[in-house]
């Protein structure tokens, strides 16, 4: 059984006095481990339907099924207790609590699943330690650089023990050297914690790496690629 | 963790939380010394509702209440029977009358009241209000040595009105209560200060010798001020009242009092001056209301503060929420830093507003330059000094009511939080 499942998946919202169809007839699943991007132009619905398998945004029409729960039919606190325990984020801009140290960022997903303080420490020390920052643990977000926040927040992503994660554009503030080493360690958590990672991209690089290529165009899916030699590459 | 977080995020924008901070405990300074200042006033009106002339309860008959019925009088063995059966409790006669007062081409109606020197000094600390001369009420002779003077002392008002000076004569005319038309040259030997307006304008005190004389009236007396040792009573009167009103039925039932006068009656200060007793609550109102003006005002700070805090960080709310967070940790999180504000603000404010607040109870505000007299406001004389009072309780009420009005301010950008939709905050 597939881990995420999109059944005829629509979104159309109004900009104006015009209405703007972003997703039109999504189906898709995607399998447990799988490492896939979602390639396309600005404006072909990347975002959106990550906000949508994210249970950020609602579907028009469609459903949407991850680990076997349709979250489409969830109420907000229980979209909320969802996010919180089955899935992992990773945004454009970094986006760490500003106030609060690499450790602490990494352990607040942690804290609001309850989990105990010496638990989330370990877990929270091990995740910096994967994404080599572990010299740097206790510096806030503006200690650090873009690539060294970015790594943080995959960190945070990973910690918390989700089924999947989603990661919009997660290189493109990023250096060439920074975004690869971004990469690699994003690809090597994914096999080693046997993690989902769905990310949108139109940076040729997370491409080269991607396992599953998702095209999207006006908000249709145009392309389904498997790139199974790439992984044997690695 | 949300604490943490709450208390770290204050800081982010020092100058503007310090801002923030620096309006609230303003606030707070400020109803301390609203406060502070209405409770001096207070303390002067209770103490001039009975300290000054009223004492704390008063003995009439009716008909003097009803009518100022010059006959309606008081037995004088009540006096002695009331201080052995309640031995807390001090008693000043008094007897009062109308009468027309003259000195060289100058006139004017006067309110005669006779008191008891010692007995009223252990009741009230009218005599102790001097502007000049002495507060003597013996008889002199004149200056040829015939005829015997007794002392009197006027108001200020009246002395000025009339030109009255220590040792001048004043010839007082009344209708005595034999129906004889009373009149006698007395001398000025004191002049108070205004404690009282009307007297002020047209008192004359004298002794109850001098009264008698004048008056013929020597069956008993029309006032008997109370003086109770508890001073719980000032508080709540009703007890000592009841006691003297159960002392007063007993009287009766041994011998009754002519039904002309009617009853007995005894009512405590705040009867006796209902318009103190009024302004007394009215003032307990007012620091509510002015607290609630300032500190609504000063809480603006804090709307705006939280306001601006809730927009720049909008879009860090969006990622908190698409993490996981729930909107209630959220709303928590914003109201937990409002309250450390107000907090911190109410430390702030507390401490200066107990410094400024015992540095005006010491020194006060001097109005002497230009009222010497005092200012005469609602009816009541207060001291040209105008002092706080601290009390440490202000700081606890003023300190709260600025947390709760702070609290309310907030939940507005609270509410914000809650109403974020993570998809359109990040787009």
């Amino acid at each position: 059984m597939p881990l995420l499942t999109l059944e005829g998946l629509g979104k159309r919202y109004r900009q104006g006095e015009v209405e703007v169809t972003a997703l039109h007839d999504v189906n898709l699943s995607v399998e447990e481990g799988e490492f896939a991007a979602l390639v396309g132009p600005s404006g072909s619905g990347k975002t959106t339907l990550l906000n949508i398998i994210g249970g950020l945004d609602s579907p028009s029409s469609g459903r949407v099924h991850l680990n076997g729960i349709d979250i489409t039919a969830l109420s907000e606190s229980e979209l909320s207790d969802f996010r919180l325990l089955q899935l992992g984020f990773i945004f454009q801009a970094y986006n760490l609590v500003p106030v609060l140290s690499a450790l602490e960022n990494v352990e607040l997903v942690m804290v609001m699943q309850g989990r105990h303080l010496h638990e989330r420490r370990e877990r929270a020390e091990h995740y910096l330690q994967l994404v080599g920052l572990e010299s740097m643990m206790h510096r806030r977000p503006a200690a650090l650089s873009g690539g060294q926040q970015q790594r943080v927040a995959v960190a945070r992503a990973l910690a918390a023990g989700p089924r999947l994660v989603l990661a919009d554009e997660p290189t493109a503030n990023l250096d060439s050297e920074n975004a690869t080493a971004l990469l690699d360690i994003m690809h090597r958590l994914s096999h080693e914690e046997k993690t989902t990672f769905i990310f949108s991209t139109h940076d040729p690089r997370v491409m080269e790496r991607a396992e599953r290529i998702i095209t999207l165009r006006d908000g249709v899916v145009e392309g389904d690629e498997r790139i199974e030699q790439h992984r044997h590459g690695q | 963790m949300l604490l943490f977080i709450a208390w770290r995020n204050i800081w982010r924008n020092p100058v503007r939380s310090l801002l923030t901070i620096a309006a609230l405990g303003g606030g707070v300074v400020m109803v301390i010394l609203y406060a502070a200042f209405l409770e001096g006033m207070t303390r002067q009106m209770v103490q001039y509702a009975t300290e000054i002339s009223t004492g704390q309860m008063q003995l009439h008959r009716q008909s003097f209440v009803d009518d100022q019925d010059l006959y309606a009088t008081l037995p004088w063995h009540y006096i002695e029977r009331i201080e052995r059966r309640l031995p807390e409790v001090v008693a000043a006669p008094r007897l009062y009358a109308a009468g027309l007062a003259s000195a060289g081409d100058n006139s004017s109606g006067v309110m005669i009241k006779a008191i008891d020197p010692l007995r009223e000094r252990r009741v009230t600390k009218m005599l102790d209000h001097l502007r000049s001369g002495e507060a003597r009420f013996d008889a002199v002779s004149s200056n040829e040595g015939v005829e015997r003077r007794y002392n009197v002392v006027i108001g200020t008002q009246m002395a000025r009105n009339m030109h009255l000076n220590i040792g001048d004569e004043l010839v007082l005319i009344t209708q005595a209560a034999d129906g004889s038309i009373g009149n006698a040259l007395f001398r000025i030997g004191g002049v108070l200060r205004p404690v009282e307006p009307n007297f002020d304008r047209m008192g004359v005190l004298m002794s109850i010798e001098a009264y008698q004389q004048l008056m013929y009236l020597e069956e008993g007396f029309h006032e008997l001020a109370l003086w109770t040792q508890d001073l719980t009573a000032l508080e709540q009167p009703q007890q000592p009242q009841q006691h003297v009103a159960s002392l007063l039925t007993e009287l009766h039932a041994e011998q009754p009092l002519d039904e002309l006068g009617g009853a007995a009656m005894v009512r405590n200060w705040r009867q006796l001056t209902p318009a103190i007793a009024d302004m007394l609550e009215l003032s307990k109102a007012m620091v509510i209301i002015v607290g609630f003006i300032i500190v609504g005002l000063a809480s603006l700070g804090m709307l705006n503060t939280m306001l601006m805090a809730v927009h720049e960080r909008t879009h860090e709310f969006g990622i908190l929420l698409s993490i996981g967070m729930s909107r209630w940790w959220l709303l928590l999180m914003v109201l937990f830093e409002s309250l450390f504000l107000a907090l911190i603000s109410a430390v702030i404010g507390s401490i200066a507003g107990t410094f400024v607040a015992r540095y005006f109870e010491q020194y006060g505000i001097d109005f002497s330059g230009s009222m010497p007299d005092g200012y005469d406001w609602g009816g009541i004389v207060f001291e040209p000094v105008m002092r706080g009072h601290f009390e440490p309780q202000h700081l606890l009420s003023s300190s709260l009511l600025m947390i709760t009005i702070a609290m309310l301010a907030s939940l507005i950008p609270s509410w914000r939080t809650v109403r974020m939709k993570p998809a359109e905050v990040l787009r």
